[in-house]
């Protein structure tokens, strides 16, 4: 056992400490971890955290591990903390449509249990479902829902925090209305693990909607990206709706792109929507799904990013849908022909995202190099007409030398300042938010 | 902070933004005394009027210079005194900041200056078929950036959602006259989210100079029922009852004997029994179809739980009469009693008829005359204690019964704000609901904005 591990297994009960090779598996993008710990309970989570303090050891929180080649590869990591042991709800009270559990908690876990009382919590993030509730919001995850339903930061009521230091924060409250002090909570939202370890998380809960329906078009994707504008226009409350270009490999003869418009409303209000959107669309051909069928289509939208070895997120205001889809082109270049499903393209159309997500880059002399310059032209392009480009996830090599995320600008020195107060020996993810 | 707001001053900020939109006279400065919360009242050293966000960075310069502490202010409507400045201070007012730069349809977004009245955002929106959700009462008065401030609430945002659901960006100007842009809908924005912080932070960590809001469809058809009850808990249960069937109504709103009584008495008499000991608003929005049948689904549930009278409006005059009652809940209160204390405690819904309990109970034993008016569906009470500050043993009592109602509620799991704010009323509150440790890191959040110290000093933190 090497010596930070055996510290740790002095520390913590037996059983919550890993190294070796069983490590390996807790990789931060290429990044093996010395040790990989289990806490149980906040106060071993503190005791981690102040002793890594002490000893200068890196952090990199972590709950099931699928987001640990997401974001920017950390300076160093010394230990991988996972919360996937703290995952139990610990309160629940269905009237006040809001419920606490520990941030191990797994997306599904918590779904199963909130839909025994008709309710949910309206988050589809991607990745598998299995993914813990820290880790949304830790990176502030969410997928076609967003837009109608929110994102974590409107969801989440309140967190505890265990800082840098080991202080126990509890930031936040459990009730939907609260404006007691400053917000200290939203920073933690998206901070990626820079600012502590999310122990416990209370989040507003919706009633399960009635219905579940998804209005399905077909066509070419020019045309379609005319299509979604209209119906994203058009005065109807829609769940979701999102376009998706299935890859090269994986496409069946005649038109492939695809317009799907998710309607989660009481069954009447779902046909008069369904009604308005396909008087919308005028003539274009439709599929419909309910239910089950409607569901799954989203499910399958959720693991679009399975496997992929690129994922690329593009953004600009809503209207400019036909720019980012031109933009896309431009990065399909960087896909192997020949391997996996090629790449995909999913936009949020509402929310002005769309993803671009490759199975496999082409390799060859130079590649990383090719590919970080025929990124930053795009970055720099979206950028100049006020958007952005964020490495989801990539070969390592690529996100260090791009940044996950474009330049923060003048506001670096205050988000540095923040940083320190939570952390103050710099001791989580440092560099995983890029200057952070 | 040494303060010293000189002639020379003066004459710098009126160099910046024109000599007539710099206030010193005695007499005008009194009606910045005080904002909404009529009880503290203190006039400002001055008052600055910029015009937009260079302007707004320059007299912050020019005051973070001279080391004069600022207090920024919209239309003065909060209701915690946040926006007061004592003589060694200066307020920087947004009225003159009251355009709306753009609505734009496609994106369903506006961008507008901060002095731009919560209602008259919604007038322009309308046009295109959108709005502007979040609605406080004052809203006919207030301004988004006063709303930015505080993240606002309003009865709607049991369904909506607060403030902060709609600001996707900010232009904001810190203490030392640098400007940030924070945010933006189309961007994905680096590092943490200084945009949410910033919401909320009552004018402690900069001033709002520019902000991008997100619009919604005004939706097809609304309900509004009025239910009357013969007990306040009975409209506690059946709030609940409609929430666990499921349905989410855009709001829940209750009115208690006592408001009943004041607004019958007053001129926004709006024909409300006055003998019923709780009024409940119940209103659903969205698509026409299905409307009725969830409308009907609530009136259930009322009947279920003891309700004597239901009336459902069949008009927009008649949805604006049932709604009277507890939009002019505040106005009618004037006339009852000089002085008013209106709290602002949020509970778990579910807590709300044992909550409620104790607050009855509590003013009985204090001798007080208690008003509920309150956002039912999202737990957020407002008791108001209705008293007469000039009697002093009256109002040491009223002081003690909030300290105990404070605790009632923050014992329930609740809070001791949802959407009036801090300011300068509650600061005495923060310890009941945070450990020495968060307060700690409220501290340093504001100082990582304002390491002067400059900002609306002495609010918030107690």
């Amino acid at each position: 056992m090497n010596a930070l591990a055996a510290v740790l297994s002095r520390r913590l009960p037996e059983g919550q400490v890993v190294e070796g090779f069983r490590a390996e598996q807790w990789a931060v993008c290429d990044r093996v971890p010395q040790a990989v710990v289990f806490p149980e309970s906040e106060s071993e989570v503190a005791e981690v955290m102040r002793l890594a303090t002490q000893e200068g050891w890196t952090v990199v929180p972590a709950g099931k591990g699928t987001w640990l080649h997401g974001g920017q590869p950390p300076g160093a990591v010394d230990v991988v903390l996972s919360t996937m042991r703290m995952d139990r709800i610990t309160l629940y009270e269905p009237g006040d449509l809001t419920v606490t559990a520990e941030g191990g908690i797994g997306l599904d876990l918590l779904a199963r249990r909130c839909g025994e009382h008709g309710q949910w919590l309206p988050l589809d993030p991607p990745g598998p479902r299995k993914g813990t509730l820290a880790a949304t919001v830790s990176t502030a995850s969410s997928g076609p829902l967003a837009y109608h339903h929110g994102s974590p930061k409107d969801h989440v009521l309140g967190v505890t925090l265990v800082t840098g230091d080991g202080r126990v924060l509890e930031l936040g409250g459990r009730v939907v209305k609260n404006v007691a002090g400053f917000d200290v909570l939203k920073l933690t939202i998206g901070s990626w693990g820079t600012l502590g370890v999310l122990t416990s998380i209370t989040t507003r809960l919706h009633p399960q909607p009635p219905a579940d329906r998804t209005v399905l078009f077909r066509g070419e994707a020019a045309e379609l990206v005319a299509l979604a504008r209209a119906i994203a226009t058009a005065p109807a409350p829609l769940a979701a709706l999102e376009m998706l270009l299935p890859g090269e490999r994986e496409r069946s003869g005649g038109p492939v792109s695809l317009l799907a418009v998710r309607i989660l409303e009481a069954p009447e209000a779902t046909d008069e929507i369904c009604r308005i959107v396909t008087d919308t669309a005028g003539a274009s051909a439709f599929r419909q799904m309910d239910g089950r069928a409607s569901a799954d289509l989203f499910r399958n939208v959720e693991a679009l990013e399975s496997g992929a070895e690129l994922v690329v997120r593009l953004s600009l205001l809503p209207s400019q849908l036909e720019t980012l889809r031109q933009y896309a082109c431009t990065l399909r270049d960087l896909a192997d022909p020949d391997e996996g499903w090629g790449t995909r393209v999913a936009a949020h159309v509402q929310n002005g995202i769309l993803r671009v997500i490759m199975s496999r880059m082409a390799r060859g002399e130079g590649w990383i190099d090719r590919a970080a310059e025929v990124i930053e032209r795009v970055r720099s392009g979206l950028e100049a007409e006020g958007g952005s480009l964020t490495l989801s996830r990539g070969p390592c090599e690529l996100v260090s030398a791009v940044g996950a995320w474009g330049d923060v600008g003048p506001a670096a020195p205050l988000m540095k300042t923040l940083k320190r107060e939570l952390d103050p020996a710099g001791v989580l993810s440092p560099g995983r938010l890029g200057f952070l | 902070m040494s303060a010293a707001l000189t002639s020379e001053v003066t004459a710098d900020l009126q160099a910046i933004v024109g000599e007539q939109w710099v206030i010193t006279d005695p007499v005008r400065l009194l009606a910045y005394e005080s904002d909404g919360l009529t009880a503290y009242r203190r006039p400002p050293g001055a008052v600055v009027l910029p015009a937009d966000t260079d302007d707004v960075s320059q007299v912050m310069a020019c005051l973070a210079h001279a080391e004069v502490p600022v207090v920024p202010r919209g239309a003065g409507t909060g209701l915690s005194g946040g926006a007061l400045a004592g003589p060694d201070a200066v307020i920087v007012a947004t009225p003159r900041m009251n355009r709306i730069v753009h609505v734009d349809p496609e994106n369903r977004l506006a961008l507008l200056q901060p002095g731009v009245i919560n209602a008259d955002l919604t007038e322009a929106a309308r046009p295109h078929g959108l709005y502007y959700a979040p609605d406080p009462s004052s809203q006919s008065a207030c301004t988004i950036g006063g709303n930015v401030a505080e993240n606002a609430g309003g009865p709607h945002c049991l369904k909506y959602g607060v403030t902060s659901r709609y600001v996707t960006g900010l232009t904001v100007v810190l203490y030392d006259g640098e400007v940030l842009r924070l945010g933006g809908l189309g961007r994905d924005s680096a590092g943490y989210d200084l945009t949410g912080v910033f919401i909320g932070s009552e004018g402690c960590f900069g001033i709002a100079t520019e902000i991008e809001v997100r619009l919604l469809p005004i939706p097809q058809a609304t309900r509004t029922l009025l239910v009357m009850f013969d007990q306040l808990e009975d409209a506690g249960e059946a709030v609940s009852a409609i929430v666990a069937r499921g349905l989410l109504p855009a709001a829940l709103e209750i009115i208690d004997r006592e408001t009943i009584q004041a607004v019958e008495a007053s001129i926004f008499a709006a024909g409300y029994p006055v003998d019923v000991e709780a009024a409940l608003v119940i209103e659903f929005d969205g698509i026409e179809a299905g409307l009725d049948f969830e409308a009907e689904e609530a009136e259930r549930c009322c009947w279920e739980k003891g309700a004597r009278e239901v009336r459902r409006a069949r008009s927009e005059e008649e949805r604006l009469a049932l709604w009277q009652g507890r939009k002019k809940a505040f106005g009618a209160f004037g006339r009852v009693a000089p002085d008013l204390l209106v709290q602002d405690a949020t509970v778990p819904r579910t807590r709300l008829p044992e909550v409620l309990r104790a607050i009855t109970e509590i003013g009985h034993r204090y001798g007080l005359r208690l008003a509920n008016v309150f956002h039912a569906g999202d737990g957020n009470l407002h008791p108001n204690i209705l008293f007469d500050r000039s009697d002093a043993d009256e109002l040491a009592r009223v002081e003690q019964a909030s300290r105990e109602i404070m605790a009632v509620c923050v014992e329930a799991g609740g809070t001791i704000t949802g959407e009036h704010g801090v300011g300068l009323d509650k600061r005495g509150y923060m310890r009941m609901v945070h450990s020495r440790d968060v307060l700690e890191v409220m501290r340093a959040t504001k100082k990582a904005f304002d390491p002067w110290g400059g900002m609306n000093p002495g609010k918030v933190l107690p």
